[in-house]
């Protein structure tokens, strides 16, 4: 036994009189000594070895901690990052050029599946570009619904922040009250979509169905279980220490950084900018509901978990003034060469109310046969031009670029994808601080991977 | 406010706009396939002091497709210019790692060129199962002729 072993305490076979038999024996490779451990004081042992040696280390893509698909490739120090990379494109699937390949109104099947936790502002955002391409505009009703929607989703997006979030810095509490609440509000989804992801709700012209006939009693009790739950929230977590200092003063991004790097969202609100297309250039009704847009100055993981704490309360307060502006109507545009002509909107029976439409058009109109198949499977047709139209999505500003050549396919559809933007700053928020504030620093940039591959 | 430039003088109106216009917000870039025409290189940027967009466009014909990167404007230009760079194969010149972001290692082709046909439409029967039970080979013994997928080009092989 050498003397070197004896001080970095170092068990290997010989030190180990019980004697592994699998136990390597320690040697000098070129690329660096290895060590075999069996027991002892890491410190004393990785002493020399992590002395004036640079680690590499490779996070994911399959890890509990990096928010979904994503890769970090991080060379660290002891344990400060010196230098973070995101490897991204595991969940790429190419919606982009495949909503080329559809109609306009098919693509709203893609792109929902881009943002998984925030579907409905992906199709909020691609259909009012539709919408302003073809210069019409959907009926008072339908962006109202679109408008609930959008909050109802922005409150789930955030309490999977908070959930996920919590699991990376090690809070299971928060990851199963987190999934918890989210359930509530899918189940919500759910009612007045129909399905809980993957929507495809929202349509260019208008939404797909009307909300169920006893919508006002369900909201209002599903708007009591939120107000009641959020205050649990901040009882939980606000006032809880360790999830103060494991937050607080982390992953500080300053306000020209952001401005740079074109960060939105909650980390640029965090900065100080009360951005927030909802205020800066309203869209829907946003302009007729009282609400407030959180800021902070701190910059950090901490600000921006409050401010999406008040976001959430935020959309409970416009979820309750939409409600009182809803009045009966249409959700769907007039014009026959866009709107589908059958009713969608499912009876108590669990049928279509179509049946009857279906029947004139069958045994009555040759051309309403032929208009209903053509609008169905050629689509209507869209005036070439461009347009980008951004909204303020969970994560930020979320726009659509759509370019048409005047046909009922998409030239080009690019989504300007706030995941995909804010990700960027991972690397300017985790540089020179400790590996566990990388991971508090991604939770709090809150990306969805769907959304950055797309 | 759309304002089309010259690839010459790509970087000076980026400039222009960041410096003159006051757009301190850089918000995408992206690219379009016009075709015969070439592709054309669009970005936007947004003032939030006074609040006006900028959306700046740059032709880039077939042959040459390079264009000054835009990171030495805005950072944030990183990552856009990559995905451009894959996806359509416009190079951007000086910027610090032009390396694939999305696709997978040794991806061949530029998939949102509009000359990559999108296999899966194609290797895909279509329009499909017209009815539950029924088999694919009873699809691929056509009764009439069938057309093809929209966006496969004539002549293309089937995978």
């Amino acid at each position: 036994m050498t003397t070197e072993n004896m001080k970095t305490g170092t068990a290997t076979n010989e030190t180990a009189p019980s004697g592994d038999p699998y136990a390597a024996e320690p040697r000098k490779t070129t690329e660096g000594p290895v060590y075999t451990l069996t027991g002892g004081d890491w410190d004393q042992v990785l002493e020399d070895a992590t002395h004036d040696e640079r680690m590499v280390i490779n996070l994911g893509p399959q890890h509990p901690s990096t928010h979904g698909v994503l890769r970090l490739v991080i060379e660290i120090e002891g344990e400060t990052v010196t230098q973070a990379r995101s490897v991204i494109g595991y969940l790429h699937t190419g919606i982009e050029k495949n909503c080329e390949y559809r109609t306009w109104t098919q693509g709203v099947t893609f792109i929902t599946r881009t943002d998984y936790l925030a579907p409905l502002s992906h199709e909020a955002a691609y259909c009012m570009g539709v919408e302003k391409l073809l210069g019409i505009e959907a009926p008072r009703r339908a962006q109202l619904i679109r408008q609930l929607l959008l909050e109802i989703n922005r409150i789930s997006s955030h309490f999977v922040y908070l959930a996920t979030g919590g699991m990376e810095l090690g809070s299971t509490t928060a990851a199963a009250l987190g999934f918890r609440e989210r359930e509530v509000l899918l189940h919500t989804l759910e009612y007045i979509t129909g399905l809980r992801m993957n929507h495809a709700f929202i349509r260019p012209g208008g939404v797909a169905q009307d909300l169920p006939e006893d919508w006002k009693d369900y909201l209002t009790k599903f708007v009591k279980t939120m107000e009641e739950r959020i205050v649990m929230y901040h009882k939980l977590f606000t006032g809880q220490p360790v999830w103060r200092n494991r937050l607080k003063d982390v992953g500080y991004l300053s306000l020209d950084g952001c401005l740079a790097l074109g960060i939105t969202g909650p980390v640029l609100r965090s900065a100080g900018l009360a951005w927030d297309l909802r205020k800066v250039e309203p869209y829907l009704a946003y302009d007729e509901v009282d609400f407030e847009v959180p800021t902070s100055t701190d910059a950090d993981c901490w600000a921006r978990y409050l401010i999406r704490m008040e976001e959430m309360t935020q959309s409970i307060k416009i979820i309750k003034q939409t409600m009182k502006l809803l009045e009966p109507g249409p959700v769907m545009v007039e014009d026959k060469k866009i709107a589908w002509p059958a009713q969608l909107t499912i009876g108590p029976d669990g049928m279509g109310n179509s049946l009857e439409h279906v029947r004139k058009i069958m045994g009555q109109s040759m051309e309403s046969l032929i208009h209903h198949f053509k609008l169905v499977t050629e689509g209507f047709q869209v005036p070439a031009g461009q347009v980008y139209l951004p909204i303020e999505s969970p994560r930020g500003e979320l726009g659509y670029h759509l370019v048409s050549d005047g046909g009922t396919r998409p030239l080009r559809v690019h989504a300007r994808e706030p995941s995909f933007v804010n990700l960027q700053a991972m690397p300017a928020m985790a540089e020179g601080g400790l590996i566990a504030d990388l991971i508090a620093a991604v939770a709090s940039i809150d990306p969805v991977m769907g959304g950055v591959d797309r | 406010m759309t304002q089309d430039v010259a690839p010459g003088e790509w970087i000076a109106a980026l400039i222009a706009a960041r410096d003159t216009q006051q757009c301190d917000f850089f918000d995408f870039l992206t690219a379009v396939d016009e075709l015969d025409e070439g592709i054309r290189v669009v970005a936007h940027v947004y003032s939030t002091k006074t609040r006006q967009h900028a959306l700046i466009r740059t032709l880039l014909p077939p042959g040459a497709l390079t264009l000054p990167t835009a990171t030495t404007v805005y950072r944030g230009a990183n990552w856009h210019e990559r995905e451009t760079h894959e996806m359509f194969g416009v190079h951007f010149e000086g910027h610090p790692n032009l390396v694939p972001l999305l696709l997978p290692d040794g991806f061949e082709g530029n998939p949102l060129r509009k000359d990559f046909v999108l296999a899966s439409r194609v290797a895909k029967q279509w329009p499909g199962e017209v009815d539950p039970g029924q088999s694919m080979t009873d699809l691929k013994k056509p009764k009439r002729r069938r057309n093809l997928p929209p966006g496969v080009p004539e002549n293309w092989a089937q995978p």
